[in-house]
């Protein structure tokens, strides 16, 4: 069994000191700054509008994915044309348990990382098997076609090379473009799977939900 | 008021307009995309705004309009052939002038189905096949029939058709038929990919011809009513996707190779067809007549491009107004903004070979897989015969983005005939010096090799 309960508690560790996760938010394209709707130290949720972007005539509310503190919140740019990725204010969000768990998977399990900065989706074989297996079940065999790398106009097949494997965990939005070296996903032998199982459990003892 | 150009583009382009409008003494600004802050482009523009996509219509006006420019440069890909976004530029509260073809012109030119209509109706030949959408697979099979006979009277050994999503492009939705009997299933097959992907299941056939030269016009007109041509170019070295890699002027030299038809006569003629058509839609900007050439010096008409290309500066490189180097780019913003062109054909003159290599960050040997990673050492030689277009800088390393096409350079080599343009092609590759390594770790490979190999085919049909 390859699981290195230590490393593991050095990053429970880690996360334990600085339980956060900061999100810079910037612009999603050009535009005049028109208002915002949070104030510095705000608390804000999922969903909730952060500021008004104009282009072309048209308002586009921003809004946080998700929850936490408001800081670093750009005045100046009130009223002023922002360009597009123009770091506007960061939400320092608590780690939630789910969260933690994915950060100590990438540690727990074999990671396939993101080999060029791309978009990336699962093979349809993969998909229907996520799909009727779910995470933690669904196998992977050698030489098969794991996801689709969207990459300079062109699709290449990423394939297994290993031994037969569970996909114990994904860790990508298909929608999005995918750093080089982010994790994809993470796998797993069949035989291993109690012992992820196990170390989870901990850790929903250890970091209960919030 | 002093005309303000806004560059909607990238790399190598943005910086052959922003050149063009040093030349005019227009002021300019530039956009680009957090990918690209390394490029040339980016780092030479002195007004620049950082933007979300290239693509994306809302932000080039929110930039034209906060940088108080007069006019938009789409350059090529992109927003270049898109009849909306041009109607929107000058149709807008705030108009804008479009360097490009009026939005009607490249409507209409801009439907591969339109242009074999108007072709057809002028007498211009275009290849045998349908020319409105078919939905029904009756039809087709009819339809195919006619077509697999086409190609047996005119001596194609293996006849092929070519099924296609009349709404597709870029190669997508084309599938190949041998036999009649293949007809109905790839028909249905295509026809559900088109509406899957482009929401119309409209089909078209035409026969597929096996060996062929792709030669190009290059026209320029304006809204005077003036047009001129700037001779021919062939580009018929191109990968396997369908992207072009060599590209001379002019499209035929029969002092370097023997034809089995008259080459003289074969470009007089598409040329002569191009300006007609050019003429009888009012074409006002720069523009290119695609043509397909057989071995026996038959022409048809493909498409038309309602932009400036990649390989322009090659009929540029071999043309001379009243003596005088000509820029196409700057002859397209003069027409954009209104002005005469001040010379006729007669004053166009045409002299050597030029030859355009499209260094590319590929491997050749692995399906002409792109390469994303960073240049660590890119140097070119100095030459007067020598052209090299490039965002890549030279004095620092440089990250392929993986958003776009890994196009790293043009190198445009002109010589008084072939073999020397040929001989300086080779020197030019040979000198010059591109290193560096994958995003894996590996060593970064280009497609110099394969362009290398690709000069012993210049100007003879594939084998």
């Amino acid at each position: 069994m390859g699981i290195d309960h230590r490393k593991i508690n050095r990053l429970l560790q880690k996360l334990r000191s600085h339980p956060y996760c900061v999100y810079a938010i910037e612009t999603p394209h050009t535009g005049y700054l028109r208002s915002f709707r949070v104030k510095e130290g705000s608390e804000v949720q999922p969903g909730e509008i952060l500021f008004l972007l104009e282009r072309e005539r048209n308002l586009k509310p921003v809004k946080s994915r998700v929850s936490g503190r408001v800081q670093r919140l750009r005045q100046d740019l009130l009223d002023r044309f922002v360009e597009a990725g123009e770091p506007i204010l960061e939400i320092w969000h608590p780690l939630s348990q789910e969260e933690v768990i994915s950060e100590i998977l990438q540690e727990a399990l074999q990671v396939l990382r993101a080999p060029e900065t791309a978009r990336y989706l699962p093979s349809p074989e993969i998909e229907a098997r996520l799909r009727k297996d779910g995470p933690g079940k669904a196998l992977v065999h050698p030489g098969e076609d794991l996801l689709i790398m969207t990459f300079m106009k062109r699709e290449t097949p990423i394939r297994h090379e290993g031994p037969p494997a569970v996909i114990y965990r994904v860790f990508f939005d298909p929608q999005e473009v995918v750093p080089a070296g982010n994790p994809l996903l993470g796998l797993c032998s069949p035989e291993e799977v109690p012992y992820i199982d196990r170390v989870l459990a901990r850790i929903r003892e250890e970091w209960p939900e919030q | 008021m002093k005309e303000r150009l806004l560059i909607a583009n990238r790399g190598e382009i943005a910086l052959r307009i922003m050149e063009a409008c040093e030349e005019l003494g227009l002021d300019y600004v530039v956009v680009y995309t957090r990918a690209d802050e390394e490029s040339l482009h980016v780092r030479r523009a002195r007004r620049k705004f950082r933007i979300a996509d290239y693509r994306d219509p809302n932000e080039i006006l929110a930039v034209a309009d906060e940088a108080g420019c007069t006019a938009v440069h789409p350059g090529y890909g992109f927003l270049a052939e898109d009849f909306r976004f041009a109607r929107r530029v000058v149709k807008r509260s705030r108009p804008l002038i479009f360097v490009g073809p009026r939005w009607e012109v490249i409507r209409d030119l801009g439907s591969k189905l339109n242009v074999k209509r108007l072709a057809r109706e002028m007498g211009i030949p275009v290849i045998p096949g349908t020319i409105e959408p078919l939905y029904n697979e009756i039809e087709a099979e009819a339809k195919a029939e006619e077509l697999f006979q086409w190609l047996v009277e005119n001596g194609e050994p293996e006849p092929r058709l070519l099924i296609k999503a009349s709404a597709g492009g870029g190669g997508m939705g084309i599938e190949e038929v041998r036999e009649l009997d293949e007809v109905r299933p790839i028909f249905r097959r295509v026809r559900a990919y088109a509406k899957r992907l482009f929401g119309d299941e409209g089909v078209v056939i035409e026969a597929k011809l096996s060996c062929f030269q792709h030669l190009e016009v290059q026209i320029l007109g304006n809204q005077h009513g003036e047009l001129v041509h700037f001779g021919t170019r062939n580009c018929t070295i191109q990968s396997p996707g369908r992207q072009k890699r060599v590209e001379l002027a002019p499209g035929f030299d029969p002092a370097y190779l023997t034809y089995g038809f008259s080459p003289e006569k074969v470009l007089e003629e598409i040329i002569n067809h191009s300006l007609k058509m050019a003429e009888a839609v009012g074409y006002d900007s720069v523009g290119t007549w695609e043509w397909l050439v057989t071995p026996e010096g038959r022409a048809y008409l493909m498409e038309v491009n309602t932009r400036i290309q990649v390989e322009n500066e090659i009929s540029a490189r071999i043309s001379r107004i009243r003596r005088r180097p000509v820029n196409l780019i700057r002859e397209q913003i003069r027409m954009a903004l209104g002005e005469k062109l001040g010379y006729t054909q007669r004053d166009i003159t045409f002299q050597g070979t030029a030859i355009e290599l499209r260094l590319v960050a590929e491997d050749t040997r692995r399906n002409f897989r792109p390469l994303s990673g960073t240049i660590t050492r890119f140097q070119y030689p100095r030459y007067p015969w020598l052209t090299v277009r490039t965002h890549v800088p030279e004095d620092r390393p440089y990250t392929i983005p993986t958003e776009y096409d890994p196009n790293l350079a043009l190198l445009i080599v002109w010589g008084e005939d072939t073999p020397r343009a040929l001989e300086r092609a080779h020197r030019a590759l040979e000198e010059m010096i591109l290193e560096g390594h994958t995003s894996g770790g590996g060593p970064l490979h280009s497609n110099v090799p394969y362009l290398r190999e690709k000069l012993k085919e210049v100007y003879r049909f594939p084998v």
